[in-house]
């Protein structure tokens, strides 16, 4: 089933979101390489939504027709590293393979900027058998800097990643004169 | 991290090894309130600091409480001697998580140049995952610009697995910044 991909939008979470947000955040194919918690309650997901959704510095629903199919969360770090943020995402799995998670993390990379002005750098770790990920990262425009051996502690299981980053100034407008080459 | 630079010497024999051996026997041991007066011939140096996040000591209060407030409580962090015993240097290594360390140091510059850093850095190296076998990554995050604590970190055996740009903020100033890892399977002693 195609989607038209003018029909991807981001918000922010509501609590009336809950139960959608069960069906994609209780399946294990979309959280399983995650740290979050297993839901597997609508009362679950709610608070979920309440106490961690909410109050993130940066944490949108990605929607179709503005229901809640997956989310995108910028996460700045604190004190002197909070210009550097990590992106992560998830997507129900009934709408992968659809170019949907890529259209939804190219308009968070257009926004994010603006509204977390103190972030330069936006970092992605994905897991070496992540390729899909590793995808999608590489065609927004995220430089791969190098292979982290041994790097990524989760659920029992340690992982090599890849760690990409993409920097405000690498979304800097062209200068002046190279306007002329932009082909529309 | 302090530079330690490599000293080429020219001669018309090959070089079998690049590493200088120290002229004196390094070695490791805990720091201890005594050692304040030691720590602060380096601690107050401009040229030492230089990579570090820390601005240079100003007093032997600050220097004590420094002792006291992180040193002895640390998880892991040894005086660099030479033979007479009295530090010139420090080396550290900082859990980041379960199975992840970082590795520091930090030496006197009247000390640099004669492969005490590299020597240090090997001790720790041989020591460390025997001491910590949770351990699976001893890390290091070096200044694009400090190319001697580099060449400390190849020399020992680290792998350079590559630069993270605007990766760390150093005193107001935000920096690329060189990884290395040496993990427990890595032939490096």
């Amino acid at each position: 089933m195609e989607i038209d991909l003018s029909r991807v939008t981001l918000r922010p979470f509501e609590l009336m979101d809950a139960h959608d947000f069960l069906i994609w955040a209780g399946d294990d194919r979309v959280t399983g390489n995650l740290r979050w918690p297993v839901l597997t309650s609508e009362e679950e997901a709610l608070a979920f939504i309440r106490d961690v959704c909410l109050p993130h510095p940066w944490r949108r629903s990605i929607c179709i027709d503005d229901r809640s199919i997956g989310f995108i969360s910028i996460f700045p770090e604190t004190g002197d590293d909070r210009f550097k943020a990590h992106i992560g995402y998830g997507l129900s799995h009934e709408y992968w393979g659809k170019g949907i998670t890529t259209r939804a993390v190219s308009i968070a990379v257009s926004q994010v900027f603006n509204d977390l002005p103190h972030v330069l750098r936006l970092q992605a770790f994905v897991r070496t058998q992540n390729k899909a990920s590793q995808r999608l990262v590489e065609k927004i425009g995220f430089q791969r800097e190098g292979l982290l051996r041994k790097y990524t502690y989760l659920k029992g299981t340690i992982y090599d990643v890849f760690v990409y980053s993409l920097l405000s100034s690498d979304l800097l407008p062209l200068p002046q004169s190279y306007s002329s080459q932009i082909v529309l | 991290m302090e530079i330690d630079s490599c000293t080429i010497i020219k001669s018309e024999k090959p070089q079998t090894s690049v590493s200088s051996s120290p002229p004196e026997k390094v070695h490791l041991r805990p720091m201890t309130i005594s050692d304040v007066d030691d720590f602060m011939v380096w601690a107050t140096d401009t040229d030492v600091t230089r990579y570090c996040t820390w601005e240079p000591y100003t007093s032997r209060e600050a220097g004590i409480a420094f002792i006291n407030d992180v040193v002895l409580p640390h998880p892991w962090l040894r005086a660099i001697c030479l033979e007479n015993d009295r530090p010139i240097g420090s080396i550290s290594v900082t859990p980041v998580d379960k199975i992840r360390g970082e590795i520091g140091y930090v030496i006197g510059s009247k000390y640099w140049g004669k492969g005490i850093a590299t020597e240090a850095v090997r001790l720790v190296a041989a020591e460390i995952f025997k001491e910590k076998p949770e351990m699976e990554r001893l890390e290091a995050l070096v200044d694009v610009d400090n190319v001697g604590s580099q060449k400390v970190l190849e020399k020992v055996g680290f792998k350079r697995e590559g630069v993270m740009r605007k990766f760390m903020c150093l005193k107001g100033n935000v920096r690329d910044m060189v990884m290395f890892s040496l993990l427990p399977s890595d032939s490096s002693h």
